[in-house]
Formats: structure tokens, sequence, C-alpha cells
């Protein structure tokens, strides 16, 4: 049998990073082939190689039998190799047609045949089985009709192989649904299907074949997914080493006053009846999906968005935070951000300045300005107590490993003397021995006292680092377990938690 | 004092263009003979100087903040011929018309701040907008005409020198120290960087973007101020083209200077030494009677060359940085 599309011991180098170390994949035509890993784990660079954005370093690429390399993204197009990424490819003043033929418009004499570009967006439409008009604006299209014409887009050339990069995250339960039937519908046709997704439903739901990255190794290679169990694939993604790091039991004393409290908390954005109750030196976790209002969440409490109901109690105390500025210096509570380049840090600017950005108010000695020698202390201070590798406090911090930048992120609050932080995906991207380093960390921080609000999707890591966790789903918490840290129980109960309340909300 | 000039990089585009210019004079001394080593020579090359520096921090400052002024000669030029009316037309004593001229543009650098903040729009719009107002306010305040009928010692005050420094370069050079000073100790300065270098990071570290946005465009109104009173207590009238050419100059000596348009990052020596590297290309115009038009691409084409040699570096150095390995 002839497979659609072949790779064998691909190996991509970037500056400082080995993205792809032995990568192999094997595809069938009329197969969906599930592409599963966690973050950092190849899967983008995979797909990105595949489809002639970067070209490997070794190993090979074959189509039909034949050794292919594609040196840019139309060479893999016209060979038949379709793609949509995770980020929107579109522009919103084309119209439907423009989009579909966007990577190279059908000529005449050099200019678009509209004719020839109306043709080939419908039928493009009409293998995928939906129904849009081909002159509508992308701009004023839904999300997921977008989706879908990023599809026919991928599918205007030829429909051989078609890669699929998180397709679901931004569409709603039933949307998903009706994409489903249309990947399913290609692939009756004989379409070869690479889907990456975080959500293992999904994959069960779908999928027939499946290749498990691990640093950027295939440690499950084009295996058939029903002769697995979720537990097994899940182990093959996280690996041995983190399943094995020992469960450090702690206890919380709940007989003082807690450091958060939310009575029934509805905010702006939408959180409805959001009771939480966190004490000093508690892990307080908050598991959910993305988009169950987590991040949300926390950005209120930090008066980014209006709460519009309810009452947050600090320390004792009901407060109203009208902004970050009063939320950092008046309440002493900080946030460790998801995205660090966009949100977390200075790339431009020094460690120093990273760390003491926080605090500057107090370094400041009148005219003479910020005492540069008291920020070079705060800084030192929090790099030997986090174990931050920089060359010196000037070292500018867009040049740190990610793991180090998001120590530094962390140090910034440390420095501000919160009484309450709340990290958001603290782990996302960096490497799993940092991962385990940073874990220790959070431990340690929350014997020393400090009230930890953790945010993760992971679920692995909440497990092994929070006390009780709340799970979220649509802005509401809909249930809150004390976590024994048991993983094979407290993930069927997590589990279960965020399934019931499927059925109470539909 | 020492602790400011300590800063001052000794490598990047300052020191870069500390070399080009110390060449360029060297070669321009020696061609023409040694004129330009001339008391006279060298006080008006210092004298030329001023306005350049004081407009190119102007800019620098908005850039650092992440947006632009296009304001600036509009700015002065209204700003000078308010100066001169009020004295002229009003006879207001010299101090008072000083205080409101200096009024007066930190007024208007406000009122971008105010304009940007409230309707959310880019720099680059507001300015557009106010600098094509204050054209015409300039036009009303002096019309066709050249207004001089101020003290005559006004007009040449700049121009007198302590210890063979022209005033005017003085007040150029001790206002580039203060702004220096702003960006490296003050609290207010260094959020503004922050507010430049990523907006959304610097508003979950407890910093105002909005205060940030309003200083940058006030400081700049007070430094188009300080540009106007040097301008007035230099020349020997004000009329409607004062200002008029000051906009490109003041992009190409932030910009020459190193300041990124990105945001985040100030340049003040780059700047000041920018500008002389810019008023040289000036004084070799005079010293070989080259044509006007003729400077004017040549400065065109340096800022070109300077912009795409930084992204070029910015990016070979980031490339470093990535496979440099970070000492255990």
């Amino acid at each position: 049998m002839t497979f659609a599309l072949e790779a064998s011991g691909l190996v991509k180098e970037f500056p400082g990073v080995r993205a792809l170390d032995g990568v192999n994949l094997t595809l069938r035509p009329g197969t969906i082939h599930a592409l599963l890993g966690e973050n950092g784990a190849g899967k983008s660079t995979l797909v990105k190689i595949i489809t002639g954005v970067h070209q490997a370093d070794r190993g090979e690429l074959r189509m039909a039998g034949e050794v292919r390399h594609f040196q840019s993204p139309l060479e893999a197009a016209h060979a038949g190799i379709g793609v949509v990424h995770q980020e929107r490819n579109v522009v919103p003043a084309f119209t439907v047609a423009e989009n579909i033929t966007l990577q190279d418009p059908p000529r005449r004499m050099g200019i678009v045949d509209r004719d020839r570009q109306r043709r080939m967006a419908s039928e493009a439409l009409v293998t995928l089985g939906v129904d849009i008009d081909l002159d509508a604006r992308v701009g004023d299209l839904s999300v997921a009709q977008v989706q879908l014409v990023e599809i026919a887009k991928a599918l205007a050339f030829s429909s051989q192989v078609l890669l699929l990069d998180e397709p679901t995250a931004s569409l709603t339960g039933s949307e998903a649904e009706k994409l489903f039937e249309v990947l399913q519908t290609l692939r009756d046709q004989g379409t070869a299907i690479v889907f990456v997704s975080h959500k293992l439903e999904e994959v069960f739901a779908i999928c027939d074949t499946v290749t498990v990255l691990r640093d950027g190794v295939s440690v499950l290679e084009s295996a058939t997914l029903r002769e697995h169990s979720r537990r097994q694939i899940v182990d093959l993604m996280v690996g041995r080493e983190l399943a094995e790091q020992p469960v450090r039991h702690r206890t919380v004393d709940r007989s003082i006053t807690a450091a958060l409290r939310l009575e029934r908390v509805n905010t702006g954005l939408g959180h409805r009846d959001v009771d939480l109750v966190v004490y000093p030196g508690e892990i307080y976790g908050l598991y959910g999906l993305v988009g169950a209002g987590r991040s949300e969440l926390a950005r209120c409490l930090l008066g980014l968005h209006p709460v519009t109901g309810g009452q947050i109690v600090l320390d004792g105390t009901p407060v109203r935070i009208r902004n970050m500025e009063e939320a950092l210096h008046r309440y002493r509570i900080g946030y460790v951000t998801e995205d660090r380049k966009e949100e977390g840090l200075f790339f431009e600017m020094p460690v120093r300045h990273n760390v003491a950005v926080t605090v500057w108010r107090r370094l400041s000695r009148g005219i003479r300005g910020v005492s540069q020698r008291a920020e070079n202390d705060v800084t030192s201070r929090y790099v030997d107590q986090l174990d931050i590798k920089v060359a010196s406090n000037q070292q500018l911090v867009g040049t740190l490993s990610g793991g180090n930048q998001q120590k530094v992120s962390l140090a910034k609050w440390l420095a501000a003397d919160t009484q309450l932080l709340i990290m958001d995906e603290p782990t996302v991207g960096v490497d799993v021995r940092t991962k385990a380093d940073f874990h220790e960390l959070i431990l340690d921080l929350a014997d020393r006292g400090l009230a930890i609000v953790l945010i993760s999707s992971d679920l692995p890591e909440m497990i092994a680092l929070a006390d009780r966790i709340s799970v979220m789903k649509e802005y509401r918490i809909v249930g809150t377990i004390d976590n024994n840290k048991d993983y094979p129980k407290m993930s069927v109960q997590i589990m279960d938690a965020i399934h019931e309340t499927v059925h109470t909300v539909a | 004092m020492k602790s400011l000039w300590g800063r001052i990089p000794l490598h990047g585009s300052g020191m870069t263009l500390t070399i080009v210019f110390i060449f360029g004079f060297v070669i321009l001394v020696v061609t023409s003979g040694g004129t330009l080593l001339s008391h006279l020579a060298i006080s008006s090359l210092l004298i030329y100087l001023a306005v350049p520096i004081l407009i190119g921090m102007a800019q620098m400052v908005v850039l650092a903040v992440g947006q632009m002024n296009l304001a600036i000669g509009a700015m002065g030029g209204a700003t000078s011929a308010l100066m001169a009316v009020l004295m002229t037309d009003h006879g207001l004593p010299v101090w008072a018309a000083i205080i409101a001229g200096l009024a007066c543009s930190t007024a208007l650098g406000a009122l971008n701040g105010v304009l940007v903040v409230l309707t959310r729009l880019n720099g680059f719009i507001v300015t557009l907008g106010t600098m094509t107002m204050l054209l015409g306010v300039q036009y009303l305040l002096v019309r066709t005409f050249t207004v001089d009928g101020y003290p005559d010692w006004l007009k040449k005050a700049g121009l007198q020198t302590v210890v063979g420094i022209p005033y005017m370069f003085l007040t150029a050079i001790l206002t580039a120290i203060v702004v220096s000073w702003y960006f490296s100790r003050t609290i207010a300065g260094r959020r503004l960087l922050a507010t430049g270098g990523n907006p959304l990071a610097a508003r979950l570290s407890g910093i105002s973007n909005d205060a940030s946005v309003f200083q940058a465009h006030v400081i700049s109104g007070v430094l188009v101020g300080i540009a106007s009173l040097v301008t007035i207590a230099s020349a020997p009238g004000i009329n409607r083209s004062i200002g008029g050419d000051w906009l490109l100059p003041s992009f190409a000596a932030a910009i020459i200077g190193g300041v990124m348009l990105t945001g985040g990052a100030v340049a003040v020596f780059g700047t000041v030494m920018a500008a002389c590297v810019l008023r040289l290309v000036d004084v070799a115009r005079a010293q070989y009677s080259l044509d006007t038009s003729w400077v004017n691409f040549v400065v065109g084409v340096v800022v070109l060359f300077t912009v795409a040699l930084s992204e070029w570096r910015q990016r070979r150095s980031t490339l470093q940085k990535m496979t440099a390995e970070v000492p255990e």
C-alpha cells in the first residue's frame, strides 16, 4: 500500500534548541491521523516542515513513494498538501472566493481570472459539503464559517493531505461537531488528514491513527488509536519523569483568616456566582478547558475588568479593586501571566528593570532618582533565590531561556512582597526539567505562607501542586475537590466534574 | 554627573556617530585649510546645533513611548510667533513672553497627549491634525510679516558665549543631560520606557499607560518650547516659515541616533551626536557651496542607510543571543 505521506528521521535544529530529533510518521490516504504532544514537543515544527515553511536539517519526506522537500509553502500546496494553521490566515476585506484562492489566484494574462477563481472556490466548498456565499466578505462571517473557508483554502489546489493545527480552539461544541462531519466527508473521499489537538475527547472521537511527540522525538509512531487507552496516550505525552515525581503532601491551616474570599461574585465578562476561598500557604487550583473563564476571573480580580456583583474579601476586609496599580501596591496581589512575551516581560530591558519595575517607587531616593544599588540588591536577591541563570543583572531579558524568563516574571511579584499570587499556566513552553524545578518553587512559596491561585490546563501539574481544585466551566465554578494527589483517582473526579455540568448546562 | 557620563555607551550608535563626526570634521578642517578652526566658525557650528538637538529629543521622547509627533515644527512655529507678537504688539516684557511661550508649547504637548489618550487614536493621526491647526494659528499671528519689534539684545542673547561656547548650545546640552537623567533615574521616565517597550506588560505591572503617553507628549512640548526660545534668542525676526523645516531633522536626529521606532528605548547621546553629524553635512555644503537639494538627498540616504543598518545589527545580535549559552 502506498502512503500519502511518509516522514523518516526528521531532524530540525534552531539556534540553541533541537526542535525535532528523529521523527517518523506515515500517513495513509483516507485516514484521520492524530498528532499529539505537549507544548514544545515539536508538533508545530513538524507541521511547518511538511508544509514547506521550514526545511529539515536531516531526514526524508516522501509523497507517494517519491522524495520531496518543499522549499516554500506554495510548492507544498501545489504538491497537494494543504494546511490550516492555528492562527487565522484570511484577509477580512476580501470575499470568500478571493480568500480561498489567495495563495495563487488563477490568472489570465497577468490579471485575476474571476470566473476560474469562483469555479475553484465553489469546487472546494462543494468538496467540503458546505454552503457559503462566494461573494460574502470574510470579515462578515462567523468564526466557524471562517474556519471552513480556511479549510477550503487549504484544499483549493488538491486534497491529498490536509493538516489542521488546533482547528477547534475557537469553536463552540456544535460548531466543532459540524467541522468533524466535514472532516469525515473528506476522509471518505480519500484525503489523508493530520489532526493536531490538545483535546483528547475530540481525538478519540474522530481519529483513526496516532503519532505522539515528546521533546522532538516520535515516541509512538503511526499506531492505531483504538489499540491504546487514554491513560497510555497521556503517559506517552508527559513522559515517565513527571509521572514518577515524588508527591509532596501538605497541610493547610484553614482556621486562620482567608487571604482571599469571593462571595457570589459576578463580573462584566460574564462570571456568575463565583465562590472561592484561598488561605495563606494554600495552593488553590483553578482547572478547566481553554475558554472556561479562569484567566478572565483573574483579570477581574486585578481590576482590569469590572466586578458587577458579590463581594471580594481580602484578609478579612471587603475591598473594591479599581485598577492594577491598586491591586499591586495597595492590596499586594501579583499576577504571573501565561504569555510571558506579550504580557509579562520587557524583552528589550535588562533583568534589573524587569524585576524592580514593581518596586521603583520604594527604591526611589528623592532627586537622586531610583537608587541603582538598591535596584541591583533586590534583583540579586531574587536571582539567587529563584536560581535564575543570568550573565549579569544587566542582561536583556529577551536573551534568557524560556524557563529563566518565567522565573524573572515571577521575581518581580516576589520583589513587590505580594500576599496573593495568581499564576496563569506557569509552565507553558518550558522544558521538563525546568518544569519540575518550577513545581518545587511553587510549593516552597506556599510553604512560606504565600496564598497562590494556580490556573493550569495541565492536569498532572494541577494534581501535583494544588491543595484544592475547583473546576470552572462556562464562567462558573462547577465543583471543588480536596486534592489527595493520587493522579488516577483525581483525574477521574475532575473529568467527571467537567462532564456532569455538560448535562446540567444543556 | 560622573554617573551620567559613565552611562554613555562606548559602543552603539552614539559612539559610531562620534567617530564619524570627528573623522568628517578633520577632513573638513584639512580641506578648508584650517579656516574651520576659527573662533567664528566653531561658534557658528555650535549655534546651529542647538535647535536640531532639542527637536531631535522632542521627537525621541514621543518615539520612546511608541508614537510620533508630526506637530513639532508647527508647535515651535506657533510658540515662537506667540512670543514675538506678545512682545512686539502687546508690549509684554521679555520674561513674561518667555514664560507665556513655554507655557504655550507645554500646553500644546498636553493637548496632543489628552487627545491621544481620550480618542485612542494613534499619535501620528492626532499630531497630523494639531500640526495643520497650528500652521493656521501661526499664520494668523504673523501673517506674511516678519515680527521683529522685540529688544535687540534678545535677538543676539543666544549668540553670546561663555568661554567660547554659545549660550544656545549650552542650553541644548544642559537640557540633554536633564533628559538623560529623567530616563535613567526617575520613576516616571522608566515607566514611560516600560509603556513603550510593552504596554500590556506595563499595565499588568501597575503602570498607567495613559499617564506615560500623556507625559511623553508634555515633555515633547516642553522641549519644543526650549527650541522656540533659543530660536527667538538668535533670529533677527519671526515669520511664518519658522519651524517649517524642523520635522524631518527631528526624525533624522532621533532615528540616526539609534532610537527605535517601535518604542521602549531612548538614545540621548546618540541623538545629540546624530544632530552633530547632520550639522556637519550642512557646514560642508556651505564650505563647498554645494546645492541644497543634494544635501537633502544625502541626508535622506543617510537616514535610510542608518535605519537599515540598525535593523540588520539588531537581527544579527538577536541571533547571536539566541545561540549564546547562558553561563552556569
